[in-house]
Order: structure tokens, then C-alpha cells, then sequence
């Protein structure tokens, strides 16, 4: 049987990841409204990539709970293998999502880029370190983020940065996750925290007058 | 050395020439007036006022025939502050719109 502390900060990470899902689902709508308005291609990458995203969570929601409710009913086929699957996929969409943040927050219009299917084949081109990609792809985000806000000084644009630190604070405790529980604990509120500062950020600009 | 002028969408260049008709308020603004404060050609200017007053975003309140004045209609005031929130929205992630 499962310890039940262990049980608790499942329970509680599953929480905090629906209510991350539903953010980034928030976040990935107004970046379609506004590619609606002004047809900037870049909205729309941004669109994906928080929708891809959102997807990664659910899916990794949906999967857990599935393993728990097969877990509860005594028999688990190929546990393992299930787990290593949603693993998997959790990760994958982690970094198509984060490469579609790097292509639309870039600096500047020019210069070639390389195609978005390109993109979202990397994760499946490159093997197997997974978070260690997420967290390289990442960390361009980051530095982009950085010059934004260098470059405008807004608050909002420190809200952007702070989701995006937060989020690669994430993937780096998420490495010792295996060995340390509670950096798996703390991995999973910086993923929170992250995506709260995205959503303050939506909502005061859209009351600012 | 000039400063390289960053290209304007066309969604834009109608949020600038919005914005100049608000600033004069209940009075309106005249072409001219738009066409300084949009920074644009009078050929530009004409094609997008045309625009502009068949989406009913502006109106023209112009008591003669010769003299076009236009102001903001509810819907153009509308138009220019979701633009805004999509304008802080979209430079937060460094995107210009």
C-alpha cells in the first residue's frame, strides 16, 4: 500500500497541476483573442504553446488519476510501463511547448527560423534526457524574457519573466525529484508559482485603463 | 544616426489614428489633424478613414459637406480598449503588435 503522506502530496500535486492546466488555458485564449485582432503570427505560436501546455498537464492529471483508479481496483497491468508513458508524453508536450514559447517571444522580426514542425520534432529527434532539453530550451525563454523586460520595464513584462524563472526553477528541482520527495514537492509549487504570475499578469492588463 | 522605424501593422496604424480622434474628444478631429498624429500619407489616411467609418468605429459629425470632422462611436471606444489590453498583453511577452 501506498504511504499516505506520499497519497497526500499526489492528491495535492494533482491539484495544483489542474488549477496550473486551467491558467495556462486562460493565458493561451487571450493569446488567441488578441492573434484574432491584430493577425501577429507570433500570438498565435504563443497560443499554442500555452494550449500544448495546458494539454501536458491534463494529460499528465488524467493519467495519474487513471493509474490510481486501476490501482485501487487491485490489478495493474504493466505498471511500469504505463507510468513511463505518461512520463513521457508529459514530457514531450512540456517541450513543444516550450519551444513554441522561445519561437514567438524572440527579439526581432527577421532572420531565419527554423520550421515549426521542425521544432516539434526536436523532442522526438533528440534522446533521452527530456527535462534536460526542457530545461535548455527553456532557459533561451528565460533570457528572452529577460531582454523584454530590460528593454520595456513594464510590470507586466516582470510578471512574464517571473512565470518563465519560476517555471525553469521548476524543471531544475524536478531533476532531484527521484532522489528527494520534497524536492518533487517544491519542483511542482514553483510550477505553480509560475503559472499564478502568468495569471496576474493577465488579469491586470486587462483592468489597467 | 536616425532611429530604423519599426514596421506598423495595419491594426495598429487604425488604433494610432483612433487614439488621435479620442484625444480631441467630443470635438472631433479633422483629416489633417489625424493624418500628423498617425504619421501617414493623405492617400493612406483617406483609404483608412473610409475604413474606419464603414466598420462604424468612427463617425463623422461634420455639419457642412466640405469640412470632415470625425469622432470615436461606442464601438470604436470598444475596439481601442481591448487593443490596449492586447497591446500590454502581447509586449509582455516581447511581441509587438
Amino acid at each position: 500500500m501506498m504511504q499516505e503522506p506520499l497519497l497526500t502530496l499526489i492528491r495535492f500535486d494533482l491539484i495544483l497541476e489542474s488549477i496550473s492546466g486551467v491558467i495556462a488555458l486562460m493565458i493561451s485564449h487571450q493569446a488567441n483573442t488578441a492573434y484574432r485582432l491584430t493577425e501577429q503570427k507570433r500570438l498565435s505560436d504563443l497560443s499554442t504553446g500555452f494550449l500544448v501546455l495546458s494539454a501536458s498537464m491534463f494529460g499528465r492529471v488524467i493519467g495519474s488519476l487513471y493509474f490510481f483508479v486501476i490501482a485501487a481496483g487491485g490489478s495493474i497491468p504493466d505498471a511500469d510501463m504505463m507510468q513511463n508513458v505518461v512520463s513521457m508524453a508529459y514530457g514531450f508536450l512540456k517541450i513543444m511547448a516550450f519551444v513554441l514559447f522561445a519561437v514567438s517571444t524572440r527579439r526581432g522580426g527577421g532572420g531565419q527560423m527554423p520550421s515549426e514542425a521542425a521544432f516539434m520534432a526536436l523532442p522526438f529527434l533528440i534522446d533521452p534526457n527530456l527535462e534536460l532539453i526542457a530545461i535548455l530550451v527553456l532557459l533561451i525563454v528565460v533570457m528572452q524574457a529577460l531582454m523584454n523586460y530590460a528593454a520595456i520595464r513594464t510590470r507586466f513584462a516582470l510578471y512574464v519573466l517571473a512565470g518563465f524563472l519560476f517555471l525553469l526553477l521548476s524543471l531544475i528541482f524536478g531533476i532531484f525529484a527521484t532522489m528527494n520527495i520534497s524536492a518533487y514537492g517544491v519542483s511542482q509549487a514553483f510550477q505553480f508559482l509560475g503559472l499564478m504570475s502568468f495569471l496576474v499578469m493577465l488579469l491586470k492588463s486587462g483592468r489597467e485603463q | 544616426m536616425t532611429k530604423k522605424r519599426a514596421y506598423r501593422s495595419k491594426v495598429r496604424i487604425l488604433a494610432d489614428m483612433m487614439r488621435a480622434i479620442q484625444i480631441e474628444g467630443e470635438e472631433g478631429a479633422g483629416p489633417t489633424k489625424i493624418l500628423y498624429s498617425a504619421n501617414l500619407s493623405h492617400d493612406r489616411l483617406i483609404q483608412y478613414i473610409e475604413e474606419l467609418v464603414e466598420k462604424e468605429l468612427i463617425e463623422d459629425i461634420g455639419t457642412e459637406s466640405s469640412t470632415k470632422v470625425y469622432v470615436l462611436t461606442e464601438k470604436g471606444r470598444e475596439f481601442l480598449r481591448e487593443f490596449a489590453k492586447v497591446e500590454r498583453f502581447s509586449e509582455a511577452f516581447g511581441i509587438d503588435v
